[in-house]
């Protein structure tokens, strides 16, 4: 089928005119000519019906339906918090009450700040702050060092006053002890390891580290660590453990003592006694002179190790006094090794890169006067040469004599018999070294100077006293009272007319302060050179204003001169082991049994001539010669 | 007989801590009493200082520190919150009130009301933690070394003073404080207890605090 354009266009207008005439027809319903057209159909007569317009009400909408909306809202935030442990607070001091002659209460008023001057101005300020151990793992642990201010801030101007202005390394100090559960202060002796520590139980204290801590010193210390509370803890309630043993056993009970000071004998003596039950618990023990238990399995240092604690510090100028093992020992009490465990070197250098703070004065007090060594070398007098050549002769003949029975005992006490002539005969009283004493002591009396004498008797010192007596010397050895020394030593600083005083070493090597000494002699000489540092360092500490002169005497030609050699090979040891930990200590620093027949050339009587004894040792290294 | 020791008998003793009350407006601040320098108790009256610092973490957003100490500076309680980041409508809604209102209002008020031991002022380096002073009765102040405000002063740094929505200063300790425009009323209220302070205080230094224990949290908690 085919069909022309024009007849489509026809069909397609009609078809529009069609849909038109509908579309028209509805709108038209609105209007008011309501024309409609209904297809004939006959089946809905309805629709011819006219419609009825009519309104509605239809409220107005206040607001539309959907608005995307954003409202700024609280984010909930999780917080961590800390809340730092309160500290210990003490009944502060009375004010004095001032009041006017009418009543009427008077205030003390302050002067002006001086102004500091330009240079203090333009001083850097120092800032010490106390960093977390690295055994602390929590955030609280690490958060509570961080937290704390600048020592310096914490100290100097505003809650705890400090009598003196501690030096950098001293605030480094505090700062380690401070953060440290197990702590081995080693700093040489006269660095102030007393304020140090005083000073960091002070903050513990303060802070609500610790509450209750137990100071373990040697008895001739403990009028020392008094002495120094006072002065750099005041307000800290400090009680000794002494008297009977119902008064001790009340003050190890007794609460609300933040600080306990008692000796090593009475430590070791009530807590062999006490039931574990009934042993007080301690947030701190401090050992000072912590070499005491060098030797594991001595009581003291069993006891020492038993002590219920949290913390331990151990102190002490000489960690290493004989061999390095001993450093095991410490280690032990600080539980920072198992027990009966014995590290080998390496372990105990890394452990005392952790765990030990030693600086020397070389490295920290620069400007510090210095320490002026001198040997005295002294012929003998006659009287004592003859006395020393009998004694040496005769002895070495017993020693050969005894053959291979001979022990270290025989050899010692030979070796004390000719020291004792070389400080003096005991038939004449002739001494070089007490002319030559007198003669400087008379210098040093002269232009008002101090000395204090080392010698290893208590008999030398004795005899020395009354040959002195120009001086007005005083003594301090083991034989005097307790409680007699602290006048000694404070007569020894105050008159001006006590120009000498006469110590042992085993009593007055270690704890004091004398730095207002200039003068120290070496009477005699110790068997372990750190031990003569010890008692050097009496008067070459902090606070020493001039140089301070040591006079060793020797003996020359006599058996002190080999004994100096060897001490003089042993501080060499000494110096490399606790330098930089690179020795390779495995020998004593004391002189050994090898050492002490070494100083003789001892032979036992043989079939064939003699032949060398004494120690396997000596023999070996002669033949190795 | 034994005598007792020295330190027995001087009759020193551990004494209870002392309790600090609370005013309603500033509850770090101990109620004078009668003008006198020391209490009834023998105790200084305190002013407890809130430090708020915040720190930006690579990433996350920030996270806020506040450390309360006392008038001297020992840490009393410290808050921290975990990071916040803002989303996109918030950046753009925000603007340039973003800052302000994530660490003033947002962190500022969440670790304020977090802490137990309510600082009597809020000290803060952030110009835009000064925010949190319109949510909060307690003083917010912006501290400035005198060095620094003398500097700024001196070289007439508008820059620096433009971003400072401060004004009055209040010298305490060895800072100046400037509070938040329209809070003048905080600045008269620090005067009357600014003695409170010892005049060596550095309040700079425990702001250093927070932000390494902000640090020390980031690398502890949440680098993990």
């Amino acid at each position: 089928m085919t069909s022309s354009p024009e007849a489509d266009a026809t069909a397609a207008d009609a078809t529009a005119a069609d849909v038109q005439t509908v579309s028209v027809e509805t709108l038209s319903l609105f209007s008011q000519t309501p024309t409609v057209s209904i297809g004939q159909t006959g089946f809905n007569p309805a629709l011819n019906r006219a419609p009825v317009p009519g309104t509605v009400d239809i409220p107005l909408e206040l607001r539309v339906d959907y608005v995307p909306a954003w409202k700024p809202r609280r984010i909930p935030l999780k917080c961590i918090g800390l809340t730092l442990p309160d500290g210990l607070e003490f009944v502060p001091e009375k004010q004095p009450q001032l009041k006017s002659a009418d009543g009427v209460e008077l205030r003390p008023i302050r002067p002006p700040r001086a102004q500091p001057e330009d240079a203090e101005k333009q001083r850097p300020e120092r800032c010490t702050r106390i960093r977390p151990p690295a055994d602390a793992l929590s955030l609280q642990d690490r958060l509570f060092y961080l937290l704390q201010p600048p020592l310096e801030s914490w100290l100097a101007g505003q809650e705890l006053i400090m009598p003196f202005e501690p030096f950098s390394y001293q605030y480094e100090g505090i700062a380690w002890l401070f953060s440290s559960q197990s702590a081995l202060l080693a700093d040489e002796m006269g660095l102030g390891k007393t304020m140090q520590t005083i000073t960091a139980l002070r903050l513990l204290l303060r802070s609500g580290q610790v509450r209750r801590i137990l100071l373990c010193c040697p008895k001739p210390l403990i009028p020392n660590w008094q002495r120094e509370f006072r002065t750099w803890a005041e307000e800290l309630p400090v009680v000794t453990v002494e008297g009977n043993g119902a008064r001790r056993q009340m003050l190890w009970q007794m609460p609300g003592v933040p600080i306990l000071i008692a000796n090593y004998e009475l430590v070791t003596r009530d807590f062999t006694e006490m039931h574990e039950d009934q042993q007080p618990r301690f947030d701190l023990v401090v050992l000072d002179e912590a070499q005491r238990i060098k030797n594991r399995d001595s009581n003291t240092a069993k006891v020492a190790r038993a002590i219920p604690r949290r913390r331990s510090w151990a102190l002490t100028g000489t960690p290493i006094e004989n061999r390095p093992e001993e450093l095991g020992a410490l280690f032990e009490f600080m539980q920072v090794v198992p027990p009966h465990g014995c590290p080998d070197m390496r372990q105990l250098s890394r452990l005392a890169g952790k765990y030990i703070l030693r600086r020397t004065k070389d490295l920290v007090m620069q400007d510090m006067p210095p320490r002026i060594d001198r040997d005295a070398e002294l012929p003998l007098t006659s009287a004592q040469e003859a006395a020393y050549r009998i004694a040496e002769k005769e002895g070495v003949i017993q020693l050969n004599e005894l053959g291979d029975s001979i022990s270290v005992q025989h050899v010692f006490e030979l070796v004390l018999r000719l020291k004792q002539i070389t400080n003096y005969d005991p038939l004449t009283g002739e001494s070089a070294k007490l002319e030559r004493l007198v003669a400087d002591m008379e210098e040093i009396a002269a232009s008002g100077g101090k000395a204090i004498l080392f010698s290893q008797w208590t008999k030398t010192i004795d005899w020395l006293e009354p040959r002195l007596r120009q001086f007005n010397p005083l003594i301090y050895h083991g034989g005097v009272p307790v409680k007699r020394r602290e006048p000694i030593l404070a007569k020894f600083k105050e008159d001006p007319d006590a120009h000498i005083l006469l110590m042992s070493y085993g009593t007055g090597a270690v704890g004091l302060n004398l730095q207002f000494a200039g003068y120290v002699f070496l009477f005699d000489r110790w068997w372990n050179p750190a031990i003569e540092d010890q008692a050097i360092n009496r008067a070459h500490r902090i606070g020493v204003r001039n140089p301070v002169i040591v006079t060793r005497f020797i003996s020359s030609n006599t058996i002190e001169e080999r004994i100096d050699r060897v001490l003089r090979e042993k501080r060499e040891l000494f110096e490399a082991v606790l330098g930089d930990g690179s020795g390779e200590p495995s020998r004593s620093l004391s002189l050994n049994a090898s050492e002490i027949f070494g100083l003789f050339d001892l032979k036992a009587r043989h079939k064939d001539g003699a032949r060398s004894i004494g120690p396997a040792a000596v023999e070996e290294e002669q033949e190795a010669a | 007989m034994e005598s007792p020791s020295p330190a027995v008998s001087a009759g020193l003793q551990a004494a209870p801590l002392p309790v600090e009350t609370s005013t309603a407006g500033y509850p770090g601040i101990i109620p004078e009493r009668d003008g006198a320098g020391m209490s009834e108790s023998g105790q200084e009256k305190q002013l407890r200082l809130g430090f708020l610092e915040t720190i930006e973490i690579d990433g996350r957003g920030h996270i806020g520190g506040l450390l309360v100490t006392n008038h001297s500076g020992r840490p009393l309680e410290f808050q921290c919150t975990t990071p916040v980041r803002p989303n996109r409508t918030q950046e753009i809604l925000f603007g340039e009130t973003l800052r302000p209102w994530l660490l003033g209002e947002l962190i500022g008020s969440t670790l304020l009301e977090r802490v137990s031991i309510k600082p009597g002022l809020v000290i803060t380096s952030d110009p835009s933690l000064l925010e949190l002073q319109n949510h909060t009765t307690i003083p917010v102040a912006l501290a400035e070394a005198q060095n620094d405000a003398a500097a700024h002063s001196l070289a007439g740094d508008e820059a620096a003073s433009a971003a400072v929505p401060a004004t009055r200063c209040v010298r305490v300790g060895n800072s100046l404080l400037r509070f938040h425009q329209g809070h003048n009323r905080n600045a008269e209220s620090l005067e009357r207890q600014q003695h409170l302070v010892p005049e060596s205080a550095n309040l700079q230094e425990p702001l250093e605090r927070v932000r390494e224990a902000l640090a020390e949290t980031v690398r502890t908690v949440f680098s993990r």
